[in-house]
């Protein structure tokens, strides 16, 4: 079954914000602490799996492009770079006229100001072109305008309320696009700068504000509220406040690095900032980072009133939280201190491995804000830290990829999708239970179906302890808990009731044995018994979607079939390759993709070919580990070396995870496919023969390495002898920049391929599978901003060097000689 | 041994002593059932000697409610495997099996009713809660009913009244039952004390409060409070009542351990032939019901030592049922309602009985009055008409005391004008064992009693099935199902 069952590894990092809090518990002194560390591969994850994240980019690119190009370019001429890539779509409709003011509404970006009797400024936020509030610099430009003229000096403003007037939440975040548009980076130093003045200028005004919070007040929109002097939030679902902007390689630059730890203590600051994690209403009434939690309904009255009881002294502006003598002791006593940021680093440096800078930065701003408390320097110091992050490439890439998430949200497509309520789900395994778990949770009503009720069994189970430790994490309640079990219906062979349950199936997703017989076998059943509307997703890895889906005996309604590929485990791993196959109907897949969607998988629609994209582009990897184990290069220096690239584990960490055995066939698979010379080069007999010794890897706790206890790995004097073997009894203390220049070449290599042979419609398909597939280093924002960034010109030449040294496996692909010689860049 | 037990039992009924009757002759009180019977007949307008066999289906203004289908959780001993569940736990999975089970849509369910006895506070609506939690359409109503150990009938009962009334077309009615975690209280002055401690904090601080907490408490009020499974208004633990009701009707030690015996074996058989498939839902992939005793022997249970009235009580811990947790539900569907939906209903439920006795006499005497209602009220006879017998084993000495009453004529003549409600064949008696070996969650008995009779009106093909359980306070239950064709 291939690839199928698990990078389990990747799963463990990219889950990893349980791995990283215990981490922290470890050293962590008490309480919260500032000790949480950002763990690259979750903070990533976590940015990328959250809808409403922080730094916000425009649903749709016309709306993006648009914005920028009317509010921004007009009178900033460092910001009308419009992206080249579509450019059709820059002509966008709403935001192409320009905003005109009438006396109903003054102001583009916001409603216009009132003001109650009792001297109550009420300033609602209101982007009219999107769906959420975001922080352009159009907007902060606005703002000064708007204040100057309604309430600077205006005597009767005795005091203010900051509200948004969408329902969708306060403040999603600063526009992306404002930034990653700007070509000279350092030219946003004077634009913060401009910004800042502003909060400043309203400060001076001396009236108390509030902000008034109901749904995401993230990034920016948590700093506007952090300038004022009373918070209050809704204890809505929605709700929850975040300063996200480490998530795409940038600090919080709108004064959060100061105005945060001054409010909530240095700690809890620093969790915040360096995991850009959501702190939800009660949690953020603990801390300090909110005065008041209010119903929803409320929120508008208990705001001017809180307003009112400020300006005329009954009610008391909020204070910083008292700290605990602990927390003071570890806060404000230089030895403390030293102590502190002495774990601090230590934290951020085993999760970063260096590769982020935007933790260091944060760390440093916040330091050097204690050391400069007064004065507005430290204000200084951030904005030119922000620029400079906002120059590093690895924010690009991070920003990249986030953009490439949310271009793969939306599939273009000619139909629209079916109505899916109920999904079925054919096999109860850990793949079938993995994604009856991730339906379920989204509130699809789910069957289960397995032969009998013990393998049904075992599937529910898997389920039901996922569920359980999220409940007793604090992260589902019972009643969620609850509603997620009762929502799957569990079925077998033995349940009569099973035909009328699939009747009412919209969706069947087969997660069965890697059989084409069974395979189709499967399908004649559930056509015989579901609607005509009902599309058929195959999970496989190996088969070709076009034979399960070939017209015949079993299979009438081959245009509902499509290719879902899932990686396990599924409910920690973020992708989902889409294979359609010639016949597929746009229904089908569009049905497909919005499933997957709603799933919480990023997906991506690729070509029916063998691997498809993913496990394609791992296959000369696992041949090329071959090839250097071979060559003699020890164990160890392997991971490391590919560790230090980015990936979340080593190539040979990797295989004992995702098991030898599952590993050889991939690799047998793919060498008999059609990659021809491009899977030569490595002895792959190194996987078979473990698996013929039983060195299953991890799982059977003998691998490469030999498993003892939870964590502990070594390699065994067995495997040292069987590598002597196949060595035979060569070393080689090959460079590790070698190393990883070989097995990345070779990834990168097939990604170009897959893109030169439209297995991936663009390069942005590529960057997002490989970095959600296989956790391509991130920092690097997937293999084709990799390569972006390193040269096209001087990749080829490198891997035309290796190709002549070692072979006509590391020969590049047409199409990146191709860019090489025109100069092209993928993105 | 079946037909040993059976007939030592009719036996008994035949010879009816004496001395029974002089008791029942000076204790009981019943009242005349002629007037209302007269009432109820033109009530429901039912031709007066209309043949048994189909006094129902002839009738054209009567609708039909059937029972379509019926699960029940594995029961089981208490604190065993449900040991960490809630009681609303328990009601939820049992109503998700019936889903599983019917494929029936949640947002075609009309209401739900279920019955419970110990009340787990913050659950006391527990249908409700159950059903949001198991995902029902929050707009669909739930209410809970307590009627002791006939809480699910009374469910099932109000829920073809609903259907009847034209409120509801499809209810899912089913009850359930946790020992594991029953109330455990405070005594009453140190409840009341807590209670009003706030105000004393209010006054006196903390110093007050604890001044107030201990003034005038006793050593014995520091004690607590553990339900019993007895009577409130007699104060009498059902073990001694039933005792003494087998006292009455003289029914043996040895004949309480056969049919215990009886019970254990046949419920294993039932298991172990798969007859409880899918009635049974798998909990955590098992249906095992762990009270069953396959391999008992009248020899083995005879050891044991009575359990309520000693030395010389005939009530041991074999041959009485056991503290069981467990859940239980039906799906009730007005005919037409089923057959749109495209169901095939197991048994038309035809008419039933709550008729209630003296609690200080014959607690556990219910049984017998309701049949003997219901029956005659429906012109049906015990002997000929009824071919499955379903009732409740709270006590071996209780079925047994029952079964004796039915069948004795003084009995009859004390309080039936004369007629007998008749010989129970024992071959058609709970022959897939009974409360005494599957176990008895209170609220969730009654449902099991339905599903297993419409059942096995299909299985065995017969046409009238006589459902009959005692409860606390003297209330009774009889129920008549009749099998439908499909």
């Amino acid at each position: 079954m291939l690839l199928n069952t698990a990078i389990k590894s990747l799963a463990l990092r990219q889950s990893g914000g349980a791995a990283a809090r215990q981490l922290s518990q470890q050293v962590s002194c008490r309480g919260h602490c500032a000790c949480t560390p950002i763990a690259p591969a979750t903070t990533l994850r976590l940015a990328l799996d959250s809808p409403r994240a922080s730094v916000v980019i425009p649903n749709s690119k016309q709306n993006a492009f648009s914005t920028a190009a009317t509010t921004v370019a007009t009178d900033r001429p460092a910001m009308h770079k419009v992206p080249s890539k579509d450019p059709g779509e820059t002509s966008g409709k709403e935001g192409s006229t320009p905003f005109v003011p009438t006396p109903e509404r003054k102001y583009k970006f916001f409603r216009n100001v009132e003001v109650t009797p009792a001297g109550v400024a009420v300033i609602r936020f209101d982007n009219p072109e999107k769906k959420v509030n975001t922080l352009s610099f159009a907007l902060m430009r606005e703002a000064q305008t708007m204040w100057e003229s309604e309430v600077h000096a205006n005597a009767a403003v005795r005091s203010v309320v900051f509200t948004s007037a969408k329902e969708s939440g306060f403040i999603a975040g600063a526009d992306i696009f404002d930034i990653s548009s700007v070509e000279d980076k350092s030219s946003l130093v004077p634009v913060i700068e401009e910004a800042l003045q502003f909060f400043l200028r309203m400060k001076s005004k001396k009236v108390p504000m509030v902000a008034a919070i109901n749904g995401p007040a993230l990034g920016g929109g948590l700093e506007w509220a952090l300038w004022c002097d009373y918070r209050i939030c809704t204890d809505s679902s929605s709700t929850k406040l975040g300063l996200p902007e480490v998530k795409l390689g940038l600090l919080p630059g709108f004064g959060g690095t100061q105005n945060l730890p001054a409010l909530v203590g240095v700690q809890g600051g620093m969790d915040m900032m360096l995991t850009g994690k959501d702190i939800r209403p009660a949690k953020a009434k603990k801390m300090g980072l909110v005065d008041l939690v209010v119903a929803p309904q409320s929120l508008e009255s208990v705001a001017l009133s809180t307003a009112e009881g400020l300006a005329n002294g009954t009610i008391q502006k909020s204070k910083p939280k008292k700290k605990s003598l602990m927390n003071r002791l570890i806060e404000d006593t230089p030895p403390g201190q030293y102590l502190m940021w002495d774990k601090v680093k230590k934290m951020v440096d085993k999760n970063t491995g260096g590769n982020y800078p935007a933790p260091y930065a944060i760390v440093d701003c916040v330091q050097y804000g204690m050391t400069h408390q007064y004065g507005l320097d430290k204000f200084k110091h951030e904005r030119e830290e922000f620029a400079k992050l906002a120059a590093t490439k690895e924010s690009e890439a991070l920003i990249g990829i986030f953009d490439g998430m949310n271009q793969m949200k939306k599939h273009s497509s000619s139909a629209d999708p079916i109505k899916v309520k109920k999904v079925a789900v054919m096999g109860a395994g850990l793949m079938g239970a993995g994604i009856a778990q991730v339906s379920a949770e989204k509130g699809y009503e789910v069957l289960l179906k397995d032969r009998d009720d013990v393998s049904l069994g075992r599937g529910i189970s898997l389920m039901n302890d996922n569920w359980e430790k999220k409940h007793s994490r604090g992260r589902m309640t019972k009643y969620q808990y609850n509603l997620n079990t009762s929502r799957v219906t569990p079925l077998s062979d033995l349940t009569e009731s099973w035909k009328r349950h699939f009747q009412s199936a919209d969706l069947v997703i087969e997660a069965v044995f890697e059989s084409l017989e069974l395979k189709r076998k499967i399908i004649q059943q559930v056509e015989s018994v579901t609607l005509d509307h009902c599309v058929f997703a195959t999970n496989t890895s190996a088969i070709p979607i076009a034979d399960i889906a070939a017209p015949g005996d079993e299979v009438k309604r081959p245009e509902n079939i499509v290719g879902m590929h899932y990686f396990s485990p599924v409910p920690s791993m973020p992708l989902l390759e889409i294979i359609p196959h010639s016949g597929t109907s746009e229904e089908a897949l569009a049905t497909a993709f919005a499933v997957g969607n709603k799933q919480g998988k990023t997906c991506v629609v690729v070509k029916d070919v063998p691997g498809f994209y993913v496990n394609r582009c791992l296959g000369p990897v696992l041949v090329e580990t071959c090839a250097l184990v071979k060559e003699g290069v020890p164990l160890e220096n392997l991971d490391k070396a590919m560790k230090k690239f980015g990936m979340p584990v080593g190539p040979i960490s990797l295989i004992d995870e995702v098991g030898v055995d599952v590993a050889s066939k991939v690799a047998s698979f793919l060498s008999n496919a059609d990659l021809g010379k491009r899977m030569g080069g490595g002895d792959i007999s190194l996987m078979a023969k473990m698996v013929e010794k039983g060195w299953l890897g991890k799982k059977s706790k003998q691998g490469f390495f030999t498993y003892t206890g939870k964590k502990d790995k070594s390699i065994g004097s067995e495997v040292k002898s069987y590598l002597k073997e196949f060595t035979g009894g060569r070393v080689s203390n090959m460079s590790e920049t070698d190393v990883q220049d070989r097995i990345a070449s070779r990834l990168v290599n097939e990604a170009a391929k897959c893109l030169e042979d439209g297995i991936i419609e663009n390069p942005v398909v590529g960057d997002i599978g490989l970095v959600f597939g296989i956790g391509f280093a991130p920092f690097k924002g997937g293999p084709f901003r990799y390569l972006d960034a390193v040269g096209i010109t001087s990749y080829v030449d490198r891997m035309n060097r290796f190709a002549h040294e070692l072979g006509e496996q590391f020969e590049p692909c047409q199409l990146l000689k191709d860019y090489a010689a025109s100069g092209k860049k993928f993105h | 041994m079946i037909t040993s037990v059976g007939q030592a039992v009719a036996r008994r009924a035949a010879a009816s002593s004496s001395l029974v009757d002089a008791r029942l002759s000076s204790t009981l009180v019943v009242p005349s059932l002629a007037p209302r019977q007269e009432r109820q007949h033109s009530h429901r307008q039912k031709p007066p000697h209309q043949q048994s066999s189909s006094a129902f289906s002839t009738n054209p203004a009567r609708k039909n409610v059937v029972v379509v289908d019926g699960v029940r959780l594995p029961f089981a001993m208490t604190s065993t495997i449900y040991e960490d569940q809630l009681a609303v736990d328990l009601q939820r999975l049992a109503y998700q099996g019936l889903i599983t089970k019917t494929a029936l849509d949640k947002g075609d369910v009309d209401y739900l009713i279920a019955g419970t006895v110990i009340q787990e506070v913050r659950t006391s609506n527990i249908a409700r809660e159950a059903a949001i939690n198991a995902g029902f359409p929050a707009s669909i109503g739930a209410h809970t009913v307590a009627m002791a150990c006939i809480s699910s009938s009374v469910a099932i009962t109000s829920a073809v009244e609903k259907i009847l009334c034209g409120q509801a077309s499809c209810v899912i009615a089913g009850g359930v039952e946790t020992f594991s975690d029953v109330p455990i209280r405070l005594t009453r002055p140190i409840r009341q004390k807590l209670i009003t401690m706030p105000k004393a904090m209010k006054k006196g601080g903390p110093l007050g409060a604890f001044r107030h907490l201990t003034r005038g408490l006793k050593m014995k009020d520091i004690s607590l409070e553990t339900p019993a499974i007895a009577n409130y208004t007699t104060g009498e633990v059902m073990g001694v009542s039933s005792d003494r009701l087998s006292a009455k009707f003289g029914v043996s030690r040895l004949e309480q351990d056969e049919f215990t015996v009886r019970s254990h074996t046949l419920a294993g058989k039932a298991h172990k032939d798969g007859w409880y498939d899918g009635e049974v839902i798998p909990y955590k992939g098992s249906t095992e019901e762990n009270g069953i005793k396959a391999e008992s022997t009248v020899e083995s249970v005879s050891k044991l030592k009575p359990a309520f009235v000693k030395p010389h009580g005939t009530h041991t811990a074999a041959n009485s049922s056991f503290l069981t947790d467990g859940a239980s539900a039906s799906l009730i569907m007005s005919e037409e309602r089923a057959l749109e939906l495209g169901f095939k209903p197991m048994a038309y439920i035809r008419d039933w009985s709550f008729k209630s006795c003296d609690p200080f006499e014959e607690l556990l005497l219910g049984p017998t009055y309701c049949s003997q209602e219901v029956l005659s009220r429906n012109n049906l006879n015990l002997e000929s008409d009824i071919g499955v017998f379903e009732i409740h084993e709270a006590f071996a000495g209780q079925l047994l005391s029952n079964l004796v009453a039915m069948n004795s004529q003084s009995f009859a003549d004390e309080n039936f004008g004369g007629k007998k409600v008749g010989e129970v064949d024992m071959s058609k008696l709970n022959t897939k064992g009974g409360s005494l070996a599957l176990g008895h969650p209170f609220g969730a008995t009654g449902s099991r009693l339905v599903t297993t009779a419409a059942r096995r009106l299909q299985a065995e093909n017969q046409r009238f099935a006589l459902i009959a359980a005692c409860a606390d306070g003297g209330a009774g239950h009889a129920c008549i199902l009749e099998r439908y064709d499909n």
